[in-house]
């Protein structure tokens, strides 16, 4: 079974809410649908209930399939006021906040960090930009990290690594040239998004041209401090580096290069890049020479699950996006 | 509103939201070089203006202002 056929199960088993705020776009109702009456997710279509029911009707889908929410229920809207300005930490107060409401997507994130629903899944229509902003506005970013990030994970034949075929990577995507301790909250998400979603046992490399010191100089010192930084603001987390690639997945390497202990080296099943370059140019080779699945982005470290998708997604990826959102927060309810 | 008021507010907000002295703060004060604030700052600064200067800002244009000077511009275009 492949990693996205036991996420798919995973989600069947604990259906979560995801409200969609480009309920209109017709590749997003339908993967809204197809998850839905297949059992992975509760979609929830967020917009103008009249022009949402008559493009389900036109759509052929059945109405009973979704929930819709009428952005214009003013009731409803005094309702998730009321509750997100009650919410400890929140910063926007109501004129402010019914201002960002007029905003499908903001009024869908309101919606869940006011427990109203569990994922806010957007990108189609909205830039991945409008996404991550707006996502820090209203969902915020988790206590204790300095940023927003990305990670990916790849599926790629042929590899032995320490779970197998699979290796989670980041930021590939988000971050372009992190300092140390956005570094170091790329790290920290990582583990998290790993543990949340796969139920893994995170073991994070932070990777650079140098191996505990082999080599020198400002770029190898960002990531031995984030390494620091990170191990200081969650000694729970086995995070190490600064290793090189090879020196971090293969056991072989670690131990001749390696000459400490380390809960990582060798085996890491998350690997962290140093800067954006990296991350981009190393997913592509992971595609290109590896003929690796590469599922993601997968944004992370907003207080809740928020997940954008590509603008030209097919609706099978829109929907693997989807259900993989939805296991990362049943994931994080858990912890 | 004067931009001496708003300047006065905003060096309020920025002291806060930055944890700096506003006594070290002025118009040309840097964001990236002076302040050295991640986007968690930028989201906290942005929210206090908009709830106390009724005003809506992108945060995508806030974040783009290299000093306070021009935050206050932004703002009081938006006004």
């Amino acid at each position: 079974m492949s990693v996205i056929d036991k996420i798919f199960e995973k989600a069947k088993k604990d259906p979560q809410r995801v409200a969609f705020p480009e309920a209109l776009n017709e590749k997003m109702m339908q993967a809204a649908y197809e998850a839905g009456t297949e059992g992975y997710i509760i979609p929830i279509l967020v917009g103008d209930a009249e022009e949402i029911k008559a493009a389900i009707k036109e759509r052929g889908y059945k109405e009973e399939a979704f929930k819709i929410v009428d952005v214009n229920d003013e009731d409803y809207k005094a309702v998730l006021v009321e509750k997100y300005t009650s919410l400890p930490d929140t910063r926007l107060k109501e004129k402010a906040l019914r201002r960002r409401m007029e905003d499908k997507l903001q009024f869908a994130m309101v919606m869940q960090a006011a427990d109203e629903a569990d994922v806010t899944f957007a990108g189609i229509d909205y830039t991945t930009g409008d996404v991550l902003l707006a996502g820090q506005m209203i969902i915020g970013i988790k206590p204790g990290l300095a940023t927003i990030s990305s990670i990916g994970l790849c599926d790629i034949p042929g590899y032995e690594g320490s779970e197998g075929s699979l290796l989670a990577i980041g930021d590939s995507a988000v971050c372009t040239n992190p300092n140390p301790e956005q570094l170091a909250s790329i790290a920290i998400s990582a583990c998290d998004t790993v543990k949340s979603l796969l139920d893994w046992e995170p073991r994070c490399a932070c990777v650079s041209y140098s191996t505990l010191g082999s080599g020198q100089g400002e770029l190898i010192d960002k990531v031995t401090e984030a390494v620091k930084i990170a191990n200081e603001l969650r000694p729970d987390l086995a995070i190490d580096g600064e290793f090189q690639l090879d020196a971090a997945i293969n056991p072989a390497v670690a131990q001749k290069k390696v000459n400490r202990e380390s809960k990582v080296a060798g085996k890491a099943n998350v690997v962290i890049w140093p800067d954006l370059n990296v991350g981009n140019v190393a997913v592509k080779l992971i595609q290109q020479f590896g003929k690796a699945d590469a599922y993601g982005p997968m944004l992370q470290g907003f207080n809740k699950v928020v997940c954008d998708c590509s603008r030209s997604a097919p609706v099978s990826e829109i929907k693997g996006n989807i259900v993989i959102s939805a296991v990362r927060a049943a994931g994080e309810k858990r912890k | 509103m004067e931009r001496q008021e708003i300047l006065d507010q905003v060096l309020n907000m920025v002291a806060m939201a930055y944890k700096k002295d506003v006594a070290d703060l002025s118009e040309s004060t840097s964001f990236k070089t002076d302040l050295g604030g991640a986007s968690v700052q930028m989201v906290a600064l942005v929210s206090e203006i908009e709830n106390e200067l009724d005003v809506a800002l992108m945060l995508a244009d806030a974040s783009g202002c290299e000093t306070i000077a021009d935050l206050i511009d932004l703002i009081e275009e938006e006004m």
